[in-house]
């Protein structure tokens, strides 16, 4: 184990589920749910019927003409990484060089390429906006999130669908570990639910159509009767920060980030595979030094898909052994829908909900228990239980890119 | 409201500025402008006014005042003044 920690000191959320870290886990203790129907000019224009939409309203965070400026996935990376920084207490006016910033993203500005496109393609018109490039580039939130706050330390954008935010959760703290940085921003943010990127979602046939019942139990991970995924949107963001410095300072430390295990499939561009998995599962618990049983929460990818939930259910089963039966596992995505390049970091999020709070973020709707699913689930409503010394988050990515991250308790 | 001030006008509101205080005599970084926000914002004059102002044009434009000049003989070119 390194002999430089890292101890995350600040979280931001802007989801499906609310626009702060303490709303999220509020909404996540109620399992109080952030899908819903899309617009019908979204629905009709793409095939997608439900999505994770935040009622967003720019000129609550930005000036007019700022908003106007920036992609919806940097808006949202913005005000996540504010509030992180802001809850840190971190003054990041000094000492810029030592503070960095990694950050995840899928597709980047997707209403920015969107709108390029229907202007060139649709109205037959090339004059597009000249920010488009640098609103639409997939680097684009990480770099807004450096330029507002001055950090001039390593700065790293990671692309890899839907691992992406917590591989730079995860490279981040490695950057603290190394010496390369004292302190760094992580996260990540997405914002693709526009017609053409949903289009293309829809034609991979993986996604959930809307629960006739109930669209916002469109998304039910683990269940028998699980469709697909469903897409939400939204950012979230951490302050990672080495240790004893973020003792020195006072700051609140809500956790220790100790594990980190990167992996590839490198057998199929989007079948999961249970060795892989695995691969990044184990690498993760060596990093942390932690045997199976010490870990007392398991976020899982859980994307609802009808192979990808058993592979995954296999896999922690063929790592965990005998300690899987009391193993709390559960998909949150179920609640705020799939975020992709931001799904790692709030998931993360979701995972330090039974460190700090004491309660296991349920599986939302989950009724009907798939028998290949052998987990020790948390269906329906959240459990309280006693903080465990520490938790798991997975991300497992198409590409076959595998991040399993593992915090544990202060 | 003629050229200058509808000039003004758009900055103030792309560059979050107070119409009142922006000097047409002053250069475009002394008010707070880069280049990448110029090539934004001349987008949105060229909008405004339906005209076109030539990439050559562009690179002597260093005021404001300097804009309106060019929007000016754009507009008298194209019968629109």
């Amino acid at each position: 184990m390194s002999e430089r920690r890292v101890a995350v000191t600040g979280a931001g959320v802007v989801s499906p589920l609310g626009c702060s870290f303490d709303e999220f886990h509020a909404a996540l203790c109620e399992a109080r749910p952030g899908i819903r129907r899309l617009s019908p000019d979204t629905a009709q224009g793409s095939g997608v019927q439900v999505g994770a939409a935040i009622d967003w309203q720019p000129t609550a965070h930005f000036k007019e003409g700022e908003a106007a400026n920036l992609d919806r996935a940097s808006q949202f990376a913005l005000v996540a990484s504010a509030q992180a920084i802001a809850a840190s207490g971190l003054d990041v006016s000094t000492e810029r060089e030592r503070i960095g910033v990694y950050w995840g993203t899928g597709l980047g500005g997707a209403t920015t390429l969107e709108t390029a496109y229907k202007q060139v393609y649709g109205a037959g018109e090339w004059r597009v906006r000249p920010l488009t490039v640098v609103m639409a580039m997939n680097n684009a939130a990480g770099s807004n999130v450096a330029v507002r706050h001055g950090l001039r330390g390593p700065f790293a954008n990671f692309a890899t669908a839907c691992s992406s935010s917590a591989m730079a959760l995860g490279e981040a703290m490695r950057a603290i570990q190394s010496g390369r940085a004292d302190a760094m921003v992580a996260g990540g943010s997405e914002a693709l639910l526009v017609p053409g990127t949903l289009a293309a979602w829809h034609a991979l046939r993986t996604l959930a159509a809307a629960d006739p019942a109930n669209a916002a139990a469109s998304c039910k991970p683990f269940d028998k009767r699980r469709a697909g995924l469903v897409l939400g949107e939204g950012s979230a963001a951490f302050v990672l920060e080495e240790e004893s410095r973020a003792r020195a300072r006072g700051a609140p430390v809500l956790a220790l980030l100790t594990g980190y295990g990167n992996s590839c499939d490198a057998t199929h561009m989007s079948r999961p595979d249970r060795d892989g998995q695995i691969r990044a599962l184990r690498a993760a618990l060596d990093d942390a030094a932690l045997a199976p049983d010490a870990i007392g929460y398991v976020n899982a990818h859980g994307t609802a898909t009808s192979v990808g939930d058993v592979v995954e259910s296999e896999a922690i089963n063929a790592v965990f052994g005998a300690a899987t039966e009391a193993l709390p596992v559960s998909s949150t995505k179920s609640l705020h829908g799939h975020l992709l390049g931001s799904a790692g970091a709030l998931e993360f999020g979701a995972a330090l909900l039974p460190l700090l709070r004491g309660v296991l973020p349920p599986t939302a709707f989950l009724d009907q228990p798939d028998p290949a699913c052998k987990l020790r689930h948390v269906p329906k409503a959240a459990q309280e239980i006693a903080p465990p010394r520490a938790v798991m988050s997975n991300s497992f990515a198409f590409g076959g890119s595998n991040v399993v991250l593992v915090a544990e308790r202060v | 409201m003629d050229t200058l001030n509808r000039i003004k006008d758009l900055a103030s509101k792309e560059f979050s500025l107070d119409a009142g205080a922006l000097d047409p005599a002053a250069p475009l970084d002394k008010l707070g402008i880069d280049s990448l926000s110029f090539i934004e914002f001349m987008f949105k004059v060229e909008e405004e006014f339906g005209v076109s102002v030539s990439d050559e044009d562009l690179k002597g434009i260093r005021t404001l005042a300097d804009l309106e000049r060019h929007v000016a003989t754009a507009l008298a070119s194209a019968g629109k003044a």
